[in-house]
């Protein structure tokens, strides 16, 4: 009772302090109506670039599930309107709904293409951030990721995903290629070409490991983008799905022999490998860290059926954490801690996302009735969860909040792409 | 991730806090209060409206206000808008289609059909409540020229009915 009081005297308090900070969970939660207009082109910028620079803001702010982008089509306000305060006509703003305004001009300068963002709230008609960024010309892309991240972070006090990196896989013919791309998967590069290489990983560091057969085997190789790959793990019959811990100085890894398979770990570079788990014919795959590095999720089929385990990353303290359903894979922690996201396949042979409590154990639904959905990776501040679909036909990666709402497809071409990782930390350029 | 409430158990101990709860149940009618009388402004086109002695309606927050004036040219607020346009700019409205409700506010002397027109506009875009705003039949009506102009701070504040 006390609280509710307390907080019945705070909340007006603060929100008269300081500009609001968005609840992003929880019950209360109403994403941000937001009026984003075209950017407006200066002199030297070209059109081209500020298609490409518009397309990739707007998607950022649309998929980070935080703000709700309005429908230009209901725009009313003047096109030639300005971008201070004093020129908006902020009741114009109001009519279609926006709580706050977002204007963007760009401009050349030299060889650099320059931002700058004004974020205004349509109610006060008072301007609440202003930002410029640069990015070299051709890179319009990059330009839109840091100034969405900027208005990200005014809004949650909390850096965006949307300077992080993803890695994963794409299927052409017999080949499966691994890439590295920026968050919206877009700016692939290549780290592969032919052969059969999958099951990628980003490191802490930028690197990223995965299982490859070009030996004929799964063994575990690690490359650098634009660098050769280096053997990692190739003991055993079989060594698969890598997970860097988040401090970047450990890997776990399953590795086969005879009918068993169990969980590894060992430093970055493979060495000092260590079983952290030891069940005479059971499986022990996909294993995950825990943010603090201390315990590892895994896949094990020592019940029976595959269901994820949790225990401390010397193999002690093991624990099971999923009792629904007959088939639980790929377990993915999150960077906050709390949750677990992994595949299940119910029975109607159906794989769908779900996430698990570590401490509660309460399983949340996060997909159902559209198609399969696979493979969930966090994004690094825990927000938002990646996965690879089929619900439009060819395999597809989407990106959802992590509570399963705002599904959205990434940006990227069509094709046929698996098994995204999402980099723990962004990643410096 | 664990909302829960308050703690149970340990029913037997005595209390020894303070009763907060007349005083929450205080600060909570005061701040319905604040709520209703929070000001409200609507902007828009200013028109001669149509008297009228139906009951006029309370509004709570600011709706999406349509107006139509004299010469029969249409607006979102105090933005002109083509009658063709008019169901788009509605249908890709936010704050139109959470609230499923528009004001109308057309001058008296605006024909029938061209407000049936925007009705049907507003109909098509999915707005299932139209308001209309009328002036109450008071008598004492300031002699408006038939002229409407765009104005934002229009003086002496409509009441609204809804029918």
């Amino acid at each position: 009772m006390k609280a509710l009081l307390l907080s019945l005297l705070l909340v007006p308090a603060l929100v008269l302090a300081q500009a609001p900070v968005i609840e992003i969970s929880g019950a209360n939660f109403r994403p941000l109506p937001l009026a984003a207009p075209a950017p407006v082109v200066q002199e030297g910028a070209d059109r081209k670039s500020a298609q490409t620079f518009d397309s990739a803001f707007t998607y950022d702010l649309t998929a980070s599930g935080i703000f709700q982008v309005l429908d230009r089509n209901s725009f009313t306000a003047d096109a030639k309107e300005g971008m201070t305060a004093g020129s908006i006509n902020f009741s114009r703003w109001a009519d279609v709904g926006a709580e706050s305004l977002v204007k963007v001009s760009l401009a050349q300068d030299g060889g650099a293409l320059r931002g700058e963002l004004r974020l205004f709230s349509v109610a006060t008609g008072k301007e609440e951030l202003k930002v410029a960024k640069d990015a070299p010309a051709n890179e319009p892309r990059r330009l839109a990721h840091a100034l969405a991240d900027a208005l990200y972070r005014h809004f949650t006090r909390e850096p965006s995903p949307f300077l992080s990196r993803i890695t994963y896989v794409r299927k052409a013919g017999s080949n499966r290629d691994v890439y590295v791309a920026d968050w919206d998967g877009m700016g692939a590069q290549a780290l592969t070409k032919g052969g059969t290489h999958i099951l990628p990983t980003l490191s802490p560091s930028g690197q990223v490991a995965f299982t490859s057969y070009r030996k004929n085997r799964p063994d575990i190789y690690v490359q650098s983008p634009g660098g050769e790959a280096k053997a990692l793990v190739t003991d055993g019959q079989m060594a698969t799905g890598v997970a860097y811990s988040p401090d970047g100085k450990r890997i776990a890894y399953a590795l086969a022999e005879g009918e068993s398979a169990q969980i590894y770990v060992a430093a970055a570079d493979g060495s000092g490998a260590k079983a952290v788990t030891d069940t005479p014919y059971g499986l022990n795959t996909s294993p995950t860290w825990s943010p603090d590095g201390k315990r590892i999720a895994f896949v094990s089929n020592r019940g029976g059926s595959p269901q994820v385990y949790v225990m401390n990353a010397d193999g002690s303290g093991v624990k099971r954490l999923t009792f629904q359903g007959n088939y639980n894979q790929t377990p993915d922690w999150s960077p906050r801690g709390d949750l677990i996201a992994f595949t299940a396949r119910d029975e109607r042979n159906a794989f769908d996302l779900f996430t698990v409590n570590v401490d509660t154990g309460k399983v949340t639904r996060l997909t159902q009735d559209q198609g399969n959905n696979e493979e969930p990776t966090f994004s690094p501040n825990g927000r938002l969860i990646m996965f690879s679909t089929n619900r439009n036909g060819a395999a597809h990666l989407w990106v959802m909040t992590a509570d399963g709402n705002n599904q959205v497809p990434l940006p990227m071409e069509k094709g046929s792409w698996l098994t995204p990782d999402w980099g723990t930390a962004p990643a410096a350029k | 991730m664990g909302m829960g409430g308050g703690k149970g158990g340990g029913g037997r101990t005595t209390m020894s806090e303070i009763n907060v709860t007349p005083m929450v149940d205080v600060m909570l009618v005061l701040l319905i209060i604040f709520m209703v009388t929070a000001p409200l402004i609507q902007q828009g086109v200013k028109v001669n409206l149509p008297e009228t002695k139906a009951a006029p309606v309370e509004a709570t927050e600011k709706k999406v206000v349509l107006s139509i004036d004299a010469g029969k040219k249409v607006y979102i607020g105090d933005a002109e808008v083509a009658l063709e346009e008019l169901e788009t700019k509605l249908a890709a409205n936010a704050k139109a289609q959470a609230d499923k409700e528009v004001y109308l506010h057309a001058d008296r002397d605006v024909p029938y059909g061209v407000v049936v027109e925007v009705m049907a506009a507003a109909q098509r875009a999915g707005i299932s409540n139209v308001g209309m705003i009328t002036e109450p039949a008071t008598g004492s009506k300031a002699s408006n020229s038939g002229k409407a102009a765009p104005a934002s701070s229009g003086k002496g504040k409509p009441k609204e009915a809804k029918r």
